[in-house]
């Protein structure tokens, strides 16, 4: 059938999300306030019209489980189709020994799952994507473009941990796969990829017969000229979360109306699942200037410059500056913060004073007391 | 599928005295608290006592409501063995009518309640703010061996002849009931909860039917005619916060008092949460220029002026400038810049125009003048203009009097 199919991956591998990254795989990373960064994949593809959506696990996926649910934030709990959770059923190598070596190994695990795809053209995506990309006009630039593979590129001066790079001619054509390179030179691939669904089969085949793992290296590079690769260029907001500094500076953008207005569109809205919580409430000596803040959340303090996830509580005389407080976080009265991302659960006892700074934020692990 | 107890919700009512607020939609539906609307405290409290099965009996402008509860599920009342059921009036083969009293639409929902055969039914009305365990009622109607339990709390002697006022016995069971008595002979008020025992209900219901002369009101002819037999009716003490919120003045009292948990209306506490269906937008944001004490905001709305002991629902934009103190804003509305709202409640996707002046303090006009400025919901004033204090506009900008 006609139509667009989803496949997320979300699984482990090697990142520089330290504190953040221990308890959970980067696609489920809180982000903007009240969302999970996998939130914006799949919002993306429900908001193109995706009914089906697989999400690839290997490794550290409790909170995404827990996150995912049965879809139904996303619409996308269905008698028919819907959310499918991937974990590797069809891996052929030791359980448990290391996460996938690429998407190409990833894929082979779900290998049965890719025949049961009624659409006719899948998008694959990484979870660890932020970003409100217009993914139906994507697909339609596809198709009328003929290519085999259409690749989405980012245009921004932000580099990526480990991200691959890609050299175009003036066609759109994709001249040039980089990766692993000292200085990044470019567009820098934003991990989306569309193909017809049997292409994608025939070359997961085709790899796995020669046991090739890597979609980038052994598909993308490999096959480029034999291959018609596409780019297709998206000029907007589009975060990668793949290092604290990168988490850091990208929820400190969120700051900026001409972002929030991008990624939050009314045009294609983020989903995200709800919290029970009511109001925040601001008290009579409280501030709160220049900061995004979710619901639920108690503020008699001072809090600049951050963003707060629901149920944070700043009590009097507490400062809290340039921070990211994820849900729950209590800062005590009279303790001050700047430079911190504070996982859940995080509470800092009064008068402590912890400083990071904006080229090194500091991480508060997941339920820690200062 | 048998049930000890379900819960009907009476939210059928027009809510004439919220005015222009309820053009529209039925008061059950009436924004509170910023994310909330009324009838999430009732249908709140029925998950958390375990009650599972509620019917909500709509008639005034339902489509708000209906579309607001669709299948529960933000109360977890979406089970598959009971869960929410609206329940408008109906035709029949020998016809059918209007939800004549609030006993009538109950007598004309008995096909609903036998579906359960309910050994007790919970009668709660869609206009109260307020957290209650409806399963300690029940356990006291039980230990009573009442055939109906009322929840009841002292008021204040002075305001007690605005109440239905029920005069009780050494064991709390109530001996008379006079509704808005001039003399009260006591100070216990009901608070329009009830609990019946079904097959006590059932036969009163159908007896009240049969009576031309009657009201089918449970106030004024099913309660007495009840003590009148000499049934065994219970009172049951509630303490806490409990506020109609029937008109402007207490709908925005109920507002002002979120703000202040020491009022008795906690919603931060989260042993006893109250659900809401969400709106989706991304969390508030507060502008550098922003200046916001004492007050509630929700998602989506952005903050660059001035709000003061005030609570704002989702998507709702004050500009630079701006001043909004002593106000509700309800979903949606936006403050231009330069515009100053003082001691009103705005309803949904009220725009105000840019230095407009939109009510102000009960020390800017004259006693008998002054009240809350309320605007209906959709409402637009044009950028410089004035609305003085007191006055209501509908949703074409008109004044229309209260």
């Amino acid at each position: 059938m006609k139509g667009l199919h989803g496949i997320i991956f979300s699984y482990e591998r090697r990142n520089d999300l330290r504190e953040l990254g221990e308890i959970r795989s980067a696609s489920s990373i809180p982000f903007g306030g009240r969302y999970r960064a996998v939130d914006f994949a799949l919002s993306n593809l429900v908001n193109a019209g995706v009914t089906d959506v697989g999400v690839v696990l290997h490794g550290r996926y409790q909170s995404m489980l827990d996150h995912l649910g049965t879809g139904k934030a996303w619409d996308l709990s269905r008698k028919r189709g819907g959310l499918r959770v991937l974990p590797p059923f069809n891996y052929q190598q030791d359980w448990g020994v290391m996460p996938f070596r690429g998407k190409i190994e990833a894929l082979s695990g779900i290998r049965t799952y890719l025949d049961t795809i009624r659409q006719d053209y899948v998008a694959l995506m990484d979870g660890d994507l932020v970003v409100n990309l217009p993914l139906a006009d994507v697909y339609e630039s596809h198709i009328k473009s003929g290519a085999d593979i259409t690749v989405v590129c980012g245009n921004d001066s932000f580099a990526t941990d480990d991200g691959t790079y890609f050299e175009k001619n003036s066609e759109g054509r994709v001249t040039e796969v980089l990766f692993r390179l000292h200085r990044p030179r470019g567009y820098r691939g934003l991990e989306v990829y569309l193909l017809s669904t049997q292409l994608l089969k025939d070359l997961v085949d085709e790899c796995v017969g020669r046991d090739q793992f890597s979609w980038r290296r052994d598909i993308l590079q490999a096959k480029k000229d034999s291959l018609y690769l596409r780019s297709y260029i998206w000029e907007g907001f589009a975060a990668q979360i793949r290092s604290v500094q990168e988490y850091y500076d990208r929820s400190m953008q969120l700051l900026d109306p001409a972002i929030r207005a991008e990624l939050f569109t009314p045009e294609r809205p983020i989903r995200a699942k709800g919290a029970d919580k009511s109001s925040t409430y601001v008290g009579a000596n409280g501030r709160c200037v220049n900061s995004l803040v979710a619901e639920g959340c108690r503020i008699e303090g001072t809090v600049e410059n951050s963003v707060l996830f629901p149920g944070v509580v700043v009590e009097a005389g507490a400062v809290v500056r340039n921070c990211v407080l994820f849900k729950e976080d209590i800062v005590r009265a009279g303790a001050q913060l700047a430079y911190i991302i504070a996982d859940k659960d995080v509470e800092v006892l009064p008068d402590r004073t912890l400083m990071g700074h904006a080229t090194y934020p500091i991480v508060l692990a997941k339920g820690s007391k200062v | 599928m048998k049930k000890e107890c379900i819960a009907m919700l009476l939210a059928g009512g027009q809510g004439s005295r919220l005015y222009v607020l309820t053009g529209d939609m039925a008061k059950p539906a009436v924004p509170f608290g910023g994310k909330y609307r009324i009838i999430d405290f009732p249908l709140s409290n029925c998950t958390n006592s375990g009650i599972d099965t509620v019917g909500v009996l709509t008639q005034y402008r339902p489509l708000e409501l209906n579309s607001y509860i669709g299948s529960g599920q933000p109360w977890d009342l979406d089970g598959s063995t009971g869960g929410v059921h609206i329940l408008p009036p109906y035709q029949g083969s020998k016809g059918g009518t209007w939800y004549k009293g609030t006993a009538n639409a109950i007598y004309q929902n008995i096909g609903f309640i036998d579906l359960y055969d309910p050994d007790y039914v919970v009668i709660l009305s869609g206009d109260h703010i307020y957290k209650m365990d409806y399963s300690k009622m029940v356990e006291r109607h039980k230990e009573a061996g009442a055939a109906c339990t009322i929840s009841v709390m002292e008021v204040p002697w002075a305001e007690a002849s605005r109440f239905g006022i029920m005069a009780v016995d050494g064991s709390d069971m109530i001996t008379e009931f006079a509704e808005k008595p001039k003399e009260p002979k006591s100070n216990l008020a009901s608070m329009g909860i009830y609990v019946f025992s079904w097959k006590a209900l059932r036969k009163y219901l159908t007896e009240d039917e049969a009576d031309p002369n009657s009201e089918n009101d449970f106030g004024k002819n099913v309660i007495p005619a009840m003590l009148n037999n000499g049934e065994r009716m219970a009172a049951y003490r509630f303490e806490g916060y409990w506020k109609d919120v029937g008109t402007l003045d207490s709908l925005w009292d109920a507002n002002m008092d979120m703000l202040s948990p020491e009022s008795g209306l906690d919603l931060h506490d989260e042993s006893w949460p109250i659900y809401a269906r969400s709106v989706n937008a991304p969390p508030a944001f507060l502008g550098t220029q922003s200046h916001v004490t004492h007050s509630a905001f929700n998602r989506g709305s952005v903050v660059d002026g001035t709000v003061e002991n005030s609570v704002l629902a989702p998507n709702v934009k004050v500009g630079e400038g701006a001043r909004v103190s002593y106000s509700v804003l309800l979903p949606g509305t936006v403050v231009e810049p330069g515009a100053v709202v003082e001691y009103a409640i705005l309803g949904e996707e009220c725009r105000i125009g840019r230095d407009c002046r939109i009510g102000g303090t009960p020390e800017s006009a004259a006693e008998e003048a002054w009240g809350l400025t309320v605007l209906a919901p959709h409402c637009t004033v044009e950028a410089g203009k004035a609305v003085r204090p007191g006055v209501m506009l509908d949703r074409n900008g008109e004044e229309v009097s209260k």
